[in-house]
């Protein structure tokens, strides 16, 4: 850092070498056919200094490989400023280049040349770090998740080239063409909602005496919601409000998509499936919960996720754990085993819940008392 | 300005996939969004559509008839038949088998093409998918999370109106799958902002790939270091987009909007924040062309709601609040509960400014040698609404004229810069 120092507080320019990225020769320089030789030098005892012999170099990347991060990093970063600032102050000081520039085709081989530098100056601290940043970065929302972390010699094979043949390029139509008289797929989607026929105005007095109407199961609030399926209904009726709404009031709304709600026995049922099958959906729907489709249980996982249900859930989960690990090989097997006959009790009776205190059975309340210590 | 008219698509399935245990990419990210967009009311700017769904023909106007076949047969269940075939087409561990890979593969990409053909047809100018943008796909093999490429398939639909096409990509990973199909073309140029370096995924992107044979300058890249923040990143954008529609003037864009450029992604390492990766969204929309705007990576589930509602906001011009309206899914956006939360990263950012002024001027010292505008000949244009026999097309009889009906239907490219009387561009457009 010391030479780049003297290179910027010697000589006439003086100024940071962020600011000076055009340069300008001054008039006196131009006059006096200025030269600057003694810059010449200094690079070179720059380099110099940079090519150590291999030896060196070998015994300072073993002390590197035993440093800690942080130190590394820093080591790093610093020598990254100083590899950015010394091509920039080559460039600076060599008036021709200027001229250069109107050159593109020979100046775009050595601006190439000085970017590489630049591009190569990427702090290539410990490769590892940026694997984990690649793949299991795990941010604590997540951390359900942090078991997916691909080999690394997968990510090794990469295909590091962009291929050329006719493997791999698309085929592009020759010249432009129109489409047939009919659109393609005219008929095969399916339009949901049009805002621009109607006022806003409108649409919200429907959607107010849609509401109404409609008796939601639970509260929702005084705000207007747009009501996906309300809407749709309206597009139907051409933007006929009083149609639509005479059309809700005769309780013709078409069959929603939306989810319908899940039985008591459904939820049991899907909980006993994700601590068999983990989130492997489709075991689940196979095995625990025929009546959803896969999708359905997805989209249920999402919500369910993040409910008080879960978290009971999971802290039985983990409380369970903590007894394994605390008597192994003691109980595993028969508590598995009542488990799961408590599991297959539970989900052929309804409305059992959580909190009920006589469908725990003996083991869940050995579970409790050893609760209050968690340590122990 | 002229409020744009805007198609969004959404298939109501498309969120419950599942790519399976530990997977990072979570479809359901989809449902969150669609759920976000309805309860901030901005469906009252936009058409909704329910697509329609791809057909294997449709994917096999650009991926092999083979691999496509393989992705319809295979499932969860038969996979043990297919031994051979995962490793050839690259599924297995990072493109799972899971249950309805081939559903899920037909509505992302059914929704990219009917964007484009609602493009083509002039039925609104800004059309939205964010279930696609699965760049990394290749013709023959999947690769990093994307089975079926869709933006190629709806770069070609577009092509077929449209002489030039632009791609800009501002996903954390480069966009390798459109940039190698649209190699060797000057019709499409690719322009692709990613980290590059560190055997970061997929490897390339490498500022030296500019292209080849006709293609050559059409691919353009911008490798960038980790921790990218707004400003710089703004710094590099603005610049790079600017030049590249001076050159190449397209008559169409699509945007990939991988929102795993977002500070705090759980596979990216840039530091953007919602606003900042906006702002490059806002900014391709007030280029006044006609855009296809895909979804794309994004693995922090909150981040990519939060990002792509704020977006769907931009492109129909409203403004929303930054607190969220409730949804059912309001416990993902604990403990702020805001569309814009504070950016807090421990990610240095690396890009230096020098190094981004170098970037953008090899950037441009490259956008410099590409021809000015390469056009498909003129006689294959699409006639405008006023008729004239010189814009017969070639294969039809040139004694019978275009029936009314017929030229009615035919659209007209926006962007197609003409003189005198078929001078459509009045409406200046800045670039």
């Amino acid at each position: 850092m010391a030479d780049v120092d003297s290179v910027n507080s010697d000589g006439t320019e003086a100024t940071s070498a962020s600011k000076d990225k055009l340069f300008d020769p001054s008039v006196d320089m131009l006059v006096n056919d200025f030269d600057d030789e003694r810059t010449l030098e200094e690079e070179e005892t720059l380099a110099a200094g940079e090519s150590e012999d291999p030896s060196a170099e070998l015994s300072s990347l073993q002390k590197e490989s035993n440093m800690p991060l942080e130190e590394l990093l820093a080591l790093y970063r610093y020598r990254e400023m100083q590899e950015n600032d010394s091509p920039i102050d080559e460039d600076t000081e060599e008036p021709s280049e200027t001229m250069e520039e109107q050159e593109s085709e020979v100046d775009a081989q050595e601006e190439t040349s000085k970017l590489r530098a630049l591009y190569d100056a990427i702090p290539d601290s410990d490769p590892d770090a940026s694997r984990l940043l690649r793949f299991s970065r795990v941010s604590e929302e997540e951390d359900e998740d942090y078991d997916y972390s691909p080999d690394e010699d997968e990510w090794r094979k990469v295909n590091k080239t962009i291929m050329v043949g006719s493997d791999y390029q698309a085929v592009i139509p020759e010249g432009l063409c129109n489409y047939d008289d009919a659109l393609p797929y005219e008929n095969e989607d399916k339009l949901l909602w049009d805002p621009n026929p109607l006022e806003k105005h409108v649409i919200e007095n429907f959607l107010k005496k849609a509401a109404t109407l409609a008796k939601p199961p639970i509260p929702l609030g005084t705000q207007i919601r747009d009501d996906e399926q309300v809407l749709y209904l309206l597009q139907q009726c051409g933007h006929n409000v009083e149609e639509a709404l005479r059309r809700i009031r005769i309780n013709v709304i078409p069959n929603s998509d939306t989810m319908s709600l899940w039985s008591e026995e459904e939820c049991k049922n899907f909980e006993s499936g994700v601590r068999c099958f983990g989130k492997n959906f489709h075991l689940i729907q196979q095995n625990k919960v025929r009546t959803r489709s896969v999708g359905e249980l997805v989209q249920f996982y999402y919500l369910w996720k993040k409910s008080e249900r879960h978290d009971i859930f999971a802290n039985k989960i983990r409380l369970e754990k903590k007894k394994y690990t605390l008597h192994p090989g003691l109980t595993d097997f028969m508590d598995r085993f009542l488990e799961d006959q408590d599991g297959r009790d539970r989900s052929s009776s309804p409305n059992v819940q959580y909190s009920g205190s006589d469908n725990k059975k003996p083991t869940d309340i050995v579970q409790t008392n050893q609760k209050p210590p968690p340590e122990a | 300005m002229s409020t744009k008219k805007v198609s969004y698509f959404y298939n109501p399935d498309v969120g419950n996939f599942h790519y399976g245990t530990g997977h990072p990419m979570k479809p359901h990210r989809l449902s969150v969004i669609h759920s976000l967009v309805l309860n901030y009311g901005l469906h009252n700017k936009m058409q909704i559509y329910r697509p329609y769904k791809a057909s294997a023909h449709d994917m096999c106007r650009f991926h092999s008839d083979e691999y496509i076949d393989f992705l319809q047969r295979v499932t969860p269940q038969n996979i043990q038949a297919f031994t051979k075939h995962l490793s050839h087409y690259n599924v297995g561990d990072d493109c799972p088998v899971f249950y309805g890979l081939f559903d899920f593969c037909s509505m992302y990409t059914g929704a990219s093409l009917e964007g484009a053909m609602k493009l083509n047809n002039n039925h609104c100018d800004i059309a939205i998918n964010w279930s696609g943008g699965l760049h990394h796909a290749k013709k023959f093999e999947a690769s990093g999370f994307c089975y079926v490429n869709d933006i190629v398939i709806g770069i070609l639909e577009l092509l077929k109106y449209h002489t030039r096409v632009l791609y800009i990509d501002i996903d954390v990973h480069h966009g390798d799958g459109v940039q190698e199909a649209f190699y060797l073309t000057d019709r499409v140029m690719t322009v692709s902002f990613h980290k590059y370096g560190n055997y970061f995924f997929p490897g390339t992107g490498d500022m030296y790939e500019i292209g080849a044979e006709s293609g050559r300058y059409y691919s353009v890249n911008v490798p960038l270091k980790e921790g990218i923040d707004d400003t710089s990143y703004w710094q590099i954008f603005k610049p790079v987009i600017s030049h590249v529609m001076e050159f190449f003037q397209p008559s169409a864009i699509v945007l990939q909007c991988g929102a795993d450029s977002l500070a705090n992604d759980r596979l990216g390492c840039f530091s953007l924040s919602t606003k900042g990766h906006g702002e490059c969204v806002k900014f391709v929309r007030d280029l006044n062309v006609p855009t296809l705007v895909v979804g794309g990576g994004g693995y922090t589930l909150r981040n990519v709601a939060r990002c792509w509602t704020y977006e769907t906001s931009l492109l129909v011009d409203e403004e929303i609040s930054n607190e969220l309206p409730y949804t059912e899914y309001f416990e993902f956006f604990a403990p702020d509960f805001t569309l814009h939360p504070e950016v807090v990263t421990r990610q240095e950012n690396a890009n230096s400014r020098q190094y981004l002024e170098a970037i953008t001027k090899y950037v441009y010292d490259n956008l410099k040698m590409c021809q000015h505008s390469p056009s498909v000949q003129v006689h294959d244009v699409p006639g405008d609404a006023i008729s004239d026999s010189d814009k017969m097309k070639e294969e039809e009889d040139p004694d019978v004229r275009i029936s009314q009906e017929l030229d009615d239907k035919t659209v007209t490219v926006k962007n197609e810069f003409y003189d005198g009387d078929k001078d459509q561009d009045k409406e200046e457009i800045e670039v």
